[in-house]
């Protein structure tokens, strides 16, 4: 993961629910009650930069924040993954799933059951990419056909996150190449 | 920014490398031999076959001074045999690429490493009904140049669509059961096939890895403490011999 890397810093910007352990003068406002103290105990949305700051830093033996698995990695949706992963709209639970996923794991491996979410994981990506690249190698040869489940596909794409956008882009590309090297045989 | 360069070779590189391949060729005018660097080209003395490489054989069939004797895997016979194997006989793997044409003894010698385009793969006395490394390319490089040297140059661009149909299926259906390690096997695996899966395939092994990695890091930490642990007790038993 590189400084620079778009994706990382977009990552760091997930909101994830903190609980803050300690009174905190001056960021009411977080808790929309400006002006004044930020009262321990209070659960607010902090990005994910912040609030892992947080959780990792210790104030005199004491947490300053104590963090709670967001709401796109829920057993809800957890199981949803589980049934069906090609039916789950990633990209609404978050733009960059995969990457927040892996840097909660991190944070919180023995909150969530770390192995099975885990695998849970792997095997969504694994069975999404296979539908991504049977779209990627399908995708602008029929276009303003519309045929038959091509609503179906245009939904699923939809619910693409940024990782897998890029491997759309991937897929997509090597056939492309492919397909206008042939083309370029055959109109010589 | 990223290098705007994809990393790999384009399906045109490919294509160019192909042309390293060596084919058979009947002339139909002499020709000495030529000094190249790969070697001096064999004296063509019609109707002798002489073997050349591709992009001579081109250039010299684009000039009409000689024929291109195509490899008899690419007879419609052997790629139906191929076609058959590939969605028949064994549907989940790629058909097998022909022998080495050298014999592979136990003991090292020179010719075990040789790898296309320096094997004679595409010439006439190739072995039907096996794909070679460069077949794709090389099939499409001849249905272009020279469709009257082959037997039915349209049924063949149908099998060789077919096949590639068949075969880049396959690929992409296999990153289903991807581990971490990657692809269990490429043999039998042409180079266009190669480049134009790379993008997809890397991508997949890519982002398998990063949800692997904090289970790998715990894994090997949990390994380390464990061999930690041993090695305190192996030298506790060594100080009880002693």
């Amino acid at each position: 993961m590189s400084y620079y890397d778009l994706d990382s810093i977009l990552t760091d910007g997930q909101k994830v629910p903190t609980t803050i352990e300690l009174e905190v003068p001056g960021l009411g406002y977080l808790d929309n009650a400006p002006g004044r103290p930020l009262k321990a105990g209070t659960k607010v949305d902090l990005p994910l930069w912040l609030s892992q700051m947080l959780a990792v830093s210790a104030y005199s033996t004491k947490h300053i924040a104590d963090l709670e698995p967001p709401s796109c990695l829920a057993p809800r949706v957890m199981n949803a993954l589980k049934a069906d992963p090609k039916s789950v709209d990633i990209r609404a639970l978050s733009s960059h799933f995969y990457e927040f996923a892996v840097r909660i794991l991190e944070l919180l491996d023995e909150v969530l059951v770390y192995q099975d979410a885990c695998a849970v994981l792997m095997e969504t990506w694994r069975r999404r990419a296979a539908e991504i690249s049977d779209h990627a190698s399908n995708a602008g040869q029929n276009r303003g056909g519309g045929g038959m489940g091509s609503t179906d596909g245009v939904e699923f794409l939809r619910g693409l996150d940024d990782s897998e956008r890029y491997l759309f882009r991937a897929a997509h590309d090597g056939t492309k190449a492919m397909r206008s090297w042939m083309g370029e045989m055959t109109k010589k | 920014m990223a290098l705007p360069l994809q990393p790999g070779l384009t399906p045109t590189e490919v294509a160019f490398l192909c042309e390293m391949e060596t084919v058979t060729v009947v002339p139909r005018q002499r020709l000495e031999s030529l000094p190249l660097i790969s070697g001096p080209t064999p004296a063509l003395r019609p109707p002798h076959r002489s073997p050349l490489p591709l992009w001579l054989a081109l250039l010299l069939k684009r000039q009409r001074r000689a024929n291109i004797l195509p490899p008899p895997w690419l007879h419609p016979q052997s790629l139906d045999k191929i076609l058959k194997y590939e969605t028949e006989t064994s549907p989940e793997g790629f058909s097998p690429p022909p022998p080495h044409p050298y014999l592979l003894t136990t003991r090292p010698a020179s010719t075990d490493t040789i790898s296309p385009p320096f094997l004679p793969s595409s010439t006439a006395g190739a072995p039907a009904g096996y794909l070679p490394y460069h077949w794709l390319e090389l099939g499409e490089i001849l249905l272009e140049a020279c469709p009257d040297d082959l037997p039915d140059p349209n049924r063949i661009r149908t099998q060789l669509r077919d096949l590639r149909e068949v075969r880049m299926a396959k690929i992409r259906h296999r990153t289903k059961d991807l581990e971490g390690g990657g692809i269990t096997s490429l043999r039998g695996v042409g180079a266009m096939e190669v480049s134009e899966g790379r993008g997809f395939i890397v991508g997949v092994m890519d982002g398998i890895r990063k949800l692997g990695s904090n289970r790998e890091v715990a894994r090997r930490e949990r390994e380390e403490y464990e061999g930690g642990e041993g090695g305190i007790s192996d030298e506790g038993e060594e100080m009880e011999y002693e």
